[in-house]
């Protein structure tokens, strides 16, 4: 297909700023708490060829996270785990992301398209938000499951829109979010960051790692299948676990005590309604100290 | 309608029903255009005989004068670019315009005072719809039925539309009077080689879903494999799902039957049930070679 | 036919070498980490490209041994786990979670 305006149109060199205020202003009147971009070449050094925002949408320039918070401050204060675990996700830095490409492609006349989050081979997505994250300068990688931490906010939910709009980019941060001053000195003391010790992976868990005499994550372990069988509770995973024994069992008795337990039960009405409750753990961020003072409220 | 008969007037205003209720429904049409449609029709509810019995607006709603219709959230330019066919399967369904029914539904009541329903986005017993969303449409004045299928609107090709139903009896919006379907493109490529876009690309006589002839520029034949396009515009949802099911219990060896419930096509079934809202449609093919609309795809 | 799944026995063959090439086990993905450290996991097309498979039949080792690394039991233990540690900070806050590796530490200093 042709495209319209191959040419440089140096108008458009003078109207990049512009833009970029136009849109992060945009992300955050429609509920983003953060919003950063990149330039698509900068995934070139962490994603092989095939999986770039570029392959993904031919020409593409730039791309737009975007961050939100997820649960409120008064969900993290319930000693009922289940509450956040099917009440966590409201799905803004979705709707944030529609808001902009739509903006993008009606205003400006560039294609934009929502990156493609969802899983489409087991666990595999086409394009990861939490490198875009990253990328975008919202924040670094942590110990805790390798969740991106916003120096502000803590855990955010991360969107991302590609467009072949070329737009003046963020820097990463220089700073790493991850560990915090105080979590480096619990792991002098210790030899365990708050999050390593509520999930520990010599006792079950799925996190372990090292901090240097630097203060840096020197390095990082974190158990992605066992992590699943926590934050994904009930739901895809769990339905396909209990569907293989109720499957393979040769007793209808107990087959039908399988298929009726609360167990499978739950499972369906995760599957139903996973997309409110895809987060179903929230140990290490419990006591993740980051982003802890905006969760004090009245 | 009669401006002296005060039935029909407003004794406050002087207004009459009719230009009451032309103004209702231009605040409607604004209300819908600032919650993002890109079209907005009204159509008759008694103007449904075409639909099944059971699948009438006054089966679902019996005080139901007119149906509301609104269009839009159709998969972006961007979106149509991408060569990898799984990026529009995982993204590029839409329950915004369903969404924005219901709160149409609710504005009709709280501000009119008149009954008003969505008609549900799902299916009904039997996977039938609860009302012809595509008929609504096309009575609605929205866009004019295409040889691929989906009712296609003049200026913006495909949408998604979504319908409410109200007793509010709004002035309506007729048919349109030309149909979109076939293009001028299509039919010079008709003309010259005997097919269309949408025919070439999933040939009902090489495999495909769809067939048809073209007579004096207007469409004089469509035949339609609703078996074949379910295996691909729900490959990885509920028909999927219950396929691979039934290959599970059909299954005598235990270890193959774990290949199968945790392979990846079961897996993505699992994904795409769990976030239908923008997974259920999984194939594009037809809609991405129609020109209808086309000129709003030209983007940089 | 049906459609695409793997055979057992090809699964059985190559499960172990995929899954550690995989995402599953993730170690030192931290960015700012120098290139020679990182580990990241590779793509089902770099796995097929390593182990001379296709990458449809990679595709489907992963997915059935990812589903397969951990038993149902795994799934009860967490509903334990996660119901534990909720309760424990509410009650106890931070210092409940992070004390007894402190004192370990300590005592294992006066030894």
């Amino acid at each position: 297909m042709a495209s319209v305006a191959a040419a440089i149109d140096p108008g458009e060199d003078a109207l990049a700023e512009p833009r970029a205020a136009a849109i992060r202003k945009a992300a955050l009147a429609a509920g983003a708490d953060v919003v950063g971009i990149a330039p698509v070449h900068r995934w070139d050094e962490f994603v092989p060829e095939g999986c770039r925002p570029y392959d993904i949408l031919p020409g593409a320039k730039s791309v737009i996270a975007v961050g939100v918070r997820g649960p409120t401050a008064g969900g993290w204060l319930s000693p009922e785990h289940r509450l956040m675990e099917v009440n966590g996700y409201d799905f803004a830095n979705d709707r944030v992301v529609h808001v902009l490409a739509d903006h993008i492609e009606r205003e400006y006349r560039y294609r934009a398209i929502m990156a493609p989050g969802l899983p489409i081979a087991g666990h595999q997505p086409l394009f990861s938000m939490m490198l875009a994250a990253v990328l975008t300068g919202l924040g670094t990688r942590s110990l805790a499951a390798n969740i991106i931490l916003n120096p502000k906010y803590g855990l955010l939910y991360y969107s991302a829109c590609i467009t072949t709009l070329e737009l003046p980019p963020d820097s990463m941060l220089e700073q790493d979010v991850c560990p915090h001053p105080m979590c480096v000195q619990v792991y002098k003391h210790g030899g365990k960051t708050p999050c390593m010790a509520a999930c520990p992976k010599d006792e079950g868990g799925c996190l372990d790692g090292a901090i240097g005499d630097d203060g840096r994550i020197e390095s990082s372990y974190y158990d992605r299948e066992r992590c699943v069988s926590r934050a994904m509770n009930f739901g895809i995973n769990s339905f396909q676990k209990a569907l293989e024994q109720i499957a393979n069992e040769d007793d209808p008795e107990r087959r039908r005590t399988m298929i009726h337990s609360d167990f499978f039960g739950r499972s369906c009405e995760g599957i139903a309604f996973f997309k409110e409750s895809v987060a179903q753990c929230f140990e290490c961020m419990r006591v993740c100290p980051i982003g802890r003072a905006e969760r004090k409220l009245k | 309608m009669n401006a002296d008969d005060p039935a029909t007037t407003d004794a406050k205003t002087g207004a009459t029903m009719d230009s009451t209720m032309a103004a209702n429904k231009a605040e409607l049409v604004e209300f819908a255009r600032k919650g993002g449609a890109l079209v907005t029709g009204v159509a008759d509810a008694g103007a449904f005989a075409a639909a099944m019995a059971g699948q009438r607006p006054t089966d679902l709603l019996p005080e139901a004068k007119t149906v509301i219709v609104v269009g839009g959230a159709p998969p972006r330019a961007g979106d149509w670019q991408v060569p990898n066919y799984l990026h529009m399967e995982t993204t590029s369904t839409s329950d915004r315009m369903f969404a924005l029914a219901n709160r149409i539904a609710q504005f009709v009541e709280r501000r009119f005072g008149y009954y008003a329903v969505a008609v549900p986005s799902g299916v009904d017993r039997a996977r039938q719809p609860f009302l012809s969303l595509a008929l609504a449409a096309e009575l609605a004045g929205c866009g004019t039925p295409s040889l691929a299928g989906p009712v296609l609107n003049p200026e913006h090709g495909f949408l998604y539309f979504a319908a409410l139903l109200t007793s509010l009896p709004l002035p309506v919006d007729g048919p349109l009077a030309e149909p979109v379907c076939p293009a001028p493109e299509c039919r010079t490529m008709w003309d010259e080689q005997g097919t269309t876009p949408c025919l070439a690309v999933c040939p009902i006589d090489a495999g495909g879903c769809l067939g048809g002839r073209l007579e004096n520029g207007r469409v004089a034949e469509r035949r339609y494999d609703v078996a074949r396009c379910t295996t691909r515009a729900q490959n990885s949802f509920i028909p999927g799902f219950q396929k691979a099911l039934e290959a599970v219990f059909d299954e005598p060896d235990k270890e193959r039957r774990r290949m199968i419930l945790w392979g990846s096509q079961f897996t993505r079934t699992l994904w795409s049930m769990s976030y239908s809202n923008v997974s259920q449609c999984q194939c594009f093919e037809c809609m991405r070679v129609c020109p209808a609309g086309r000129a709003r795809r030209e983007l940089r | 036919m049906g459609f695409f799944h793997v055979d057992p026995a090809v699964y059985r063959e190559y499960k172990d070498r995929v899954l550690e090439l995989s995402q599953a086990i993730q170690i030192n993905y931290p960015e700012h980490l120098p290139p020679e450290k990182r580990k990241p996991g590779l793509s089902d097309r770099q796995i097929a490209a390593q182990l001379g498979l296709d990458e449809r039949v990679v595709r489907e080792i992963r997915c059935v041994a990812e589903r397969e690394y951990y038993p149902a039991d795994e799934w009860e233990r967490a509903l334990e786990f996660k119901e534990r540690a909720c309760r424990e900070f509410a009650q106890t806050g931070l210092a409940g979670v992070t004390k007894k590796y402190i004192q370990r530490a300590k005592a294992a200093k006066a030894k």
